[in-house]
């Protein structure tokens, strides 16, 4: 180990080193910044050309080398016909970083000062830059120029900052220039540096200085695959460039971001994540935490360009402005159809149709002001944090009626999530993409825009075709499809699905395992299950108590902390399964075979073995590392029809009903404890065997086997979650499920006070139950399962956090009625369970924690994306089932049972439990000419006055649908479609 | 995240260094005839002034030791020193705790059994700071000690070093912390005595795994041999200087 200094000698004078002094002065107090710069002539080039910069390789503490990057076959294009490197500056990664992350690009060298500037402007750009660096694929380099003591520029006096960081750039790259032509001189093969910018006085200085340089756009027209670069390149930069002053704005200014942050502090704004009401895109809500229910934004001035999941600040309107949330569906599509892209002066920012909707909605909740508190309505002043994705959307045909031409023109894209504005996109290839799933980002939403403009990213294939679809809707929720990268594939076993357990005794991976290939373990699991995480087994122990084992695929023992697998299913957070489809969070081969604890094959094992006593009292926990060989992997019917069979009386048997027996007892107790039983619709979708096209939808039916291994799953989860939590206080990872806040009930208690009668207590989970278990309506045996999907609806959803963030009582499990809870039993499928597994195998001792374990504000962020993989997961998951529903129905038409869930004063929402889908049916829909309703908002009733009769209805009553399948035109998804046969028994004609 | 990479992946730490390299290293001695022995030192953008007197007779009864001289130690921040206008009080802890580490450190190097009965005190302005300040306290009394003519039986040197935490959760040592790099990362600061690896000062204020110890501590000894050298070759041109200039 050796140390260097620089001398004084010899950087005095000479310009290797700089010293700045900055007095700055911010409210009346004076600060003093130092920076000293170390300029240095040992910074390498990297381009594998060059032998001069070799020797400037230094090694880190390790001695670990970083190669060169840049590559001796530099890349020619149609615009610099030469072999070239490029550079880009700031506003080309600020704006058109799609283009830049393009296979197409390679062989591109970041600037220090650029990468500066990026950081400072946009940190998630700026990670995507150092990604793009890191994975070395497209060979992008970073080249530290201001440490560099030839490529180091002193700000002149008078200069602006932009001014000398661009002087920066262009010194870097005449100095590459002067660099690769010595290089050249040594190799005979010539590379040229071209800096590419937008910045038109950045370009002609650049000529000027004898640098090869154009813009991003000349520089991509020479490519081949120009057109979808060009579109690539974000709406944002050529507004830039081409800043025509508008006069009138349409959106109220945004306030400054001290503005905002003082008004937060005071109290006089209010900061929460905004959200878009499924039902009406003119209203939004945010819940702060100064008032207990969630204020009202409404209409687009106040909306005032938020988009649904940005961090906003709002201002709370005054009281008389306080209204009731809406009554009413309005859609987009039926209020905005007209707009034209192309043309934007004429534009007011509320059309008179969306103004006469929304007076109507105050007129409504003017007059029903006598029940109830109106809702605080509030004010958007500001974005924190836009929360801009990716959108899959379709390109809106009406909004381009000419096709043809490849001239560039503004389309409207309709996104696929409703609460997504429209979003605006210029683009030369609208003709070949009507009819297209396409992927956009929003680039800008500036105050003279009725609409967000967007830049195209990529297409996904016609729509509704499956592929599109699927990957539609995966994009939506955020879930990492590609295949596994080559480095986590090295991190498998090199024995592949040769792997066995160790025979031999002395094998060092059998150290302080436990052997239970003895024991008759089996699982149990839905038909065709491949990624059997977890087997049961149970014997009689000579005391007369059971010893029960619930044994969990080792996965641990395959994916090591730190490594690019653990990386990956980090990230991945969980598998996600569509109907069709399964999106593995770990490769195949673990998930479905190493892991797997597939019958008749030893395999290792995670085991929790307890010691249960006839009346399912727990007297004794014990844990291990163990091997296992599972005897038998069962459905869950044949499990329930093995367990029937009298005839059947062997020990394996004997074992499940055991099991089947104590999982009874212990069900009980956790219903005493005041366990919730909730429900929510599910089915299951019947596919043609071969062509796996959906044909028909069944509800799905649990068994009595169903519980028996979801009470012993529990068990184990609860167990873990209290030894994990002895053995580390500040860092466990465990499950929480909050109380849910009394005003979410308000609703419901009041439905079913008017319309039933019936009251529901929400003090405790123990209450709840009990009065759920009240809530039934004997004409109408569904209405208790309704009651359980709505409550269901009320609650809040349980998060992952990290012990040490939460106190000990807010640990509870509201709807299991538990302490202490976390998840263990799943481990192939869920991160959260690979992370319980390793703490609990520190906790017994069995290996030392790995240092990201003990870092709480590492699992802070672990649980942060798990949290939000998890609920992406259920929601793309939910998408799935919609999508293949409705090509299940596609063509057919048939008439169900359905009950009404939410009455507004222009439609009903119908759920209908076979489907298990909720659909909306519009007043406007029941006769071609609307007719007259009447909506009683105090006692949740509808009345209709029709050509044929008057009838009306209330809220949670059975009404015959017909239900047949339709393509929503807005959305481009097929999805079903319900019109009103009878209500209560009348025939509506 | 801070605002500077600390340490980015190109291996560059935000003033230009690398890993293993200490900033710009200056100093003088006998800079002032007010006292017995002075120095100045310049380490970076941290600079110090030191000066001492002694031995000289207790100027309190709690010095006074009747086997060994007494080391008295006084530091003094200058207001002007930091990014803020600051005055330090003469109680501020952190600087009654700098002044016992400095006492201590050097009551085990000096040859303390010589001067019974008297006290030697030093004296230490900071006019800036910018990270690794009680190491330049320390090399600046051991130059003002050598001026001074105290007897000690070698250099004490100090330096510091830094654990940064690589986005992979590998560490990396980074040797001579400058206030930045202070302020984000654990570190600690090392003195040892002469060629020797003889560590006498080991000072640490966060925490830090156990395991990165072992490394930083290595690095650590090296910074310091190489402090070593330069204070050697310091004080041999001061006395080639006196030479020339006659005083010897």
């Amino acid at each position: 180990m050796t140390s260097f200094k620089r001398s004084f000698g010899d950087s005095c004078g000479s310009s290797e080193l700089s010293s700045k002094v900055f007095l700055r002065s911010s409210k009346g107090k004076c600060t003093k910044i130092v920076r000293e710069l170390y300029l240095r002539r040992d910074i390498p080039c990297s381009s594998k050309l060059c032998t001069r910069c070799l020797m400037d390789i230094k090694g880190d503490s390790y001695g670990r080398k970083k190669p060169f990057v840049l590559s001796s076959n530099a890349p020619v294009n149609g615009t610099i016909k030469v072999p070239h490197y490029i550079v880009p500056d700031t506003n080309v990664f600020l704006h058109c970083m799609d283009v830049l992350e393009h296979a197409a690009i390679t062989d591109v060298i970041i600037l220090q000062t650029v990468l500066d500037e990026v950081r400072a402007r946009s940190l998630p750009l700026y990670n995507r830059l150092r990604a793009l660096v890191a994975s070395g694929e497209k060979r992008f380099y970073v080249f530290h120029n201001e440490f560099r003591s030839e490529t180091y520029v002193r700000r002149e006096p008078g200069e602006t900052i932009n001014d000398r960081n661009d002087r920066a750039v262009r010194r870097g790259v005449q100095w590459y220039h002067e660099h690769l032509k010595e290089v050249a001189s040594d190799s005979g093969k010539s590379i040229a540096v071209v800096m590419v910018s937008n910045d038109k006085g950045n370009l002609d200085k650049g000529k000027r200085e004898g640098v090869t340089c154009c813009n991003i756009k000349e520089y991509v027209s020479g490519m081949k695959s120009s057109d979808e670069l060009l579109d690539m390149i974000s709406t944002a930069l050529e507004n830039e460039n081409a800043k025509i002053a508008k006069g009138d704005m349409l959106y109220p200014e945004y306030y400054s971001m001290s503005k905002m942050m003082t008004g937060v502090k005071a109290g006089t704004l209010h900061q929460g994540k905004f959200n878009i009401s499924p039902y009406n895109f003119l209203e939004g809500s945010i819940h702060v935490p100064s008032f207990d229910r969630p204020l009202l934004i409404l209409g687009r001035e106040n909306i005032n360009r938020s988009v649904h999941g940005d961090q906003v600040v709002v201002r709370v309107l005054p009281k008389d402005q306080w209204k009731h949330p809406s009554s009413k569906i309005i859609e987009e599509e039926t209020m905005a159809k007209n707009d034209n892209p192309e043309v934007e002066q004429f534009e007011a920012i509320e059309t008179e149709q969306e103004r006469k909707a929304l007076i109507d909605e105050a007129k409504v909740s003017q007059g029903a002001i006598g029940e109830g508190k109106p809702q605080p309505t509030a004010r958007v002043v500001g974005v924190i944090k836009r929360n801009w994705r990716y959108y899959v959307g379709h390109l809106d045909r009406s909004s381009a009626p000419s096709v043809g031409g490849r001239s560039q023109r503004n389309v409207f894209l309709i996104p696929m999530d409703k609460k997504i504005p429209k979003i605006r996109l210029r683009t030369r290839q609208a003709s070949e993409l009507f009819g297209k799933r396409i992927v956009v980002s929003i680039d800008a939403w500036d105050r003279t825009s009725r609409y967000p403009s967007g830049h195209f990213v990529r297409s996904l294939g016609e729509v509704e075709t499956k592929e599109a679809e699927t990957e539609a809707l995966l994009l939506e929720w955020d879930v990492q499809y590609r295949p596994f990268p080559r480095a986590v594939l090295d991190c498998l076993p090199k024995e592949g699905h040769e792997w066995r357990v160790p025979q031999d005794p002395e094998d060092p991976r059998l150290h302080q395992r436990t052997d239970y290939r003895g024991l008759l373990v089996c699982s149990i699991d839905p038909p065709g299950c491949q990624d059997i995480d977890d087997a049961l087994h149970a014997n009689r122990m000579p005391n007369g108590n059971y010893e029960v084992g619930v044994h969990i695929a080792d996965v641990t023992h395959f994916v090591k902390p730190n490594t690019a697998m653990d990386d990956e299913a980090s990230v991945r957070g969980t598998t996600v399964y569509l109907v069709d489809k399964r999106i593995d969070m770990l490769p195949p081969l673990l998930g479905t075979d190493l892991c797997s604890l597939k019958p008749c094959v030893e395999r290792f094992a995670f085991s929790v073995i307890w010691e249960i006593t006839e009346s399912g009292d727990i007297v004794g926990t014990k844990f291990s590392k163990s091997m296992i060989k599972s005897r038998e992997a069962f459905s869950y019917e044949q499990a329930q029809l093995r367990i029937d069979d009298k005839s059947r009386n062997d020990e394996l048997t004997q074992g499940m009903r055991t099991l089947l027996m104590l999982s009874k007892k212990l069900r009980q107790k956790r219903m005493d404890a005041g366990a919730l039983n909730l429900a929510s619709p599910e089915v299951r979708i019947e596919t043609e065997s071969e062509t796996s096209d959906p044909i028909d939808v069944k509800t799905k039916e649990m068994l009595e086997t169903n519980s028996l291994v979801e009470e012993f799953m529990l068990l184990a989860n609860i167990s873990v979650a209290g030894k994990i939590y002895e053995a580390f206080s500040q860092t466990a990872l465990l499950r929480r499920h909050g109380a849910p806040p009394a005003p979410n009930f308000e609703e419901l208690q009041n439905q079913l006070r008017v319309t039933r009668g019936l009251t529901l207590h929400t003090d405790s989970s123990k209450a709840l139950a009990d009065s759920l278990d009240r809530c039934v309506d004997p004409s109408n045996p569904y209405f208790n399962t309704l009651v359980r999907i709505l409550a269901t609806r009320c609650m809040v959803s349980a998060e992952y956090f990290c012990s040490g963030t939460h106190g000990y009582p807010e640990f509870r499990h509201y709807g299991l009625a538990s302490e202490i809870y976390t998840h263990f039993t799943s481990p192939i499928r869920r991160y959260a369970d690979v992370v319980a597994h390793r703490q609990l195998a520190a906790a017994i001792g069995y290996e030392p924690l790995h240092p990201t374990l003990h870092s709480k504000a590492k699992l802070e962020n672990v649980c942060g994306n798990i949290n939000n993989r998890h609920r992406n997961a259920q929601m793309a998951g939910r998408a799935s089932v919609e999508y293949h529903v409705g090509q299940a129905l596609r063509g057919k038409v048939t008439e169900e049972e359905g009950y009404l869930m939410r009455i507004f004063s222009n439609g009903l929402v119908v759920f209908v439990p076979r489907f298990g889908v909720e659909g909306l049916i519009r007043v406007r829909d029941l006769a071609p000419v609307e007719p007259k309703s009447e909506f009683d908002a105090e006692n949740y009733r509808l009345t209709v006055e029709g050509s044929t009769g008057s009838w009306s209805v209330g809220l949670f009553d059975r009404v015959v649908v017909k239900v047949m399948d339709d393509m929503e035109e807005h959305t481009g998804k097929r999805k079903i479609k319900m019109t009103l046969v009878s209500v209560e028994g009348q025939k509506l004609v | 995240m801070s605002r500077y990479e600390i340490l980015s992946p190109e291996g560059l730490r935000t003033d230009g260094r690398r890993w293993n390299e200490i900033r710009r290293f200056s100093a003088k001695m006998a800079t002032t005839t007010a006292a017995d022995g002075s120095s100045y030192v310049e380490h970076g953008n941290t600079k110090v002034i030191c000066s001492v007197n002694g031995p000289i007779e207790p100027r309190t009864a709690n010095a006074r030791n009747s086997e060994r001289v007494t080391i008295t130690v006084d530091v003094c921040f200058a207001a002007f020193s930091g990014t803020d206008r600051k005055k330090r009080g003469r109680g501020d802890k952190r600087v009654l705790e700098m002044q016992s580490a400095l006492s201590r450190t050097f009551a085990s190097t000096l040859l303390t059994a010589l001067h019974p009965r008297s006290e030697v005190h030093v004296s230490l302005h900071i006019l800036s700071q910018d990270g690794s300040i009680l190491a330049t306290c320390v090399n600046a009394a051991t130059l003002a000690l050598v001026d001074a003519g105290v007897p000690m039986t070698d250099y004490v040197t100090a330096c510091t070093v830094a654990s940064y935490t690589n986005p992979d959760e590998s560490d990396e040592p980074l040797l001579d912390m400058n206030s930045a790099e202070e302020m984000d990362l654990p570190g600690i600061t090392l003195a040892t005595v002469g060629r020797s690896d003889r560590i006498s000062l080991l000072q640490l204020e966060t925490k830090v795994r156990l395991e990165r110890l072992e490394g930083m501590l290595a690095v650590g000894l090296d910074g310091c041999g190489k402090i070593r050298q330069l204070l050697d070759e310091v004080v041999r041109e001061h006395g080639n200087e006196m030479a020339r200039m006659g005083a010897l």
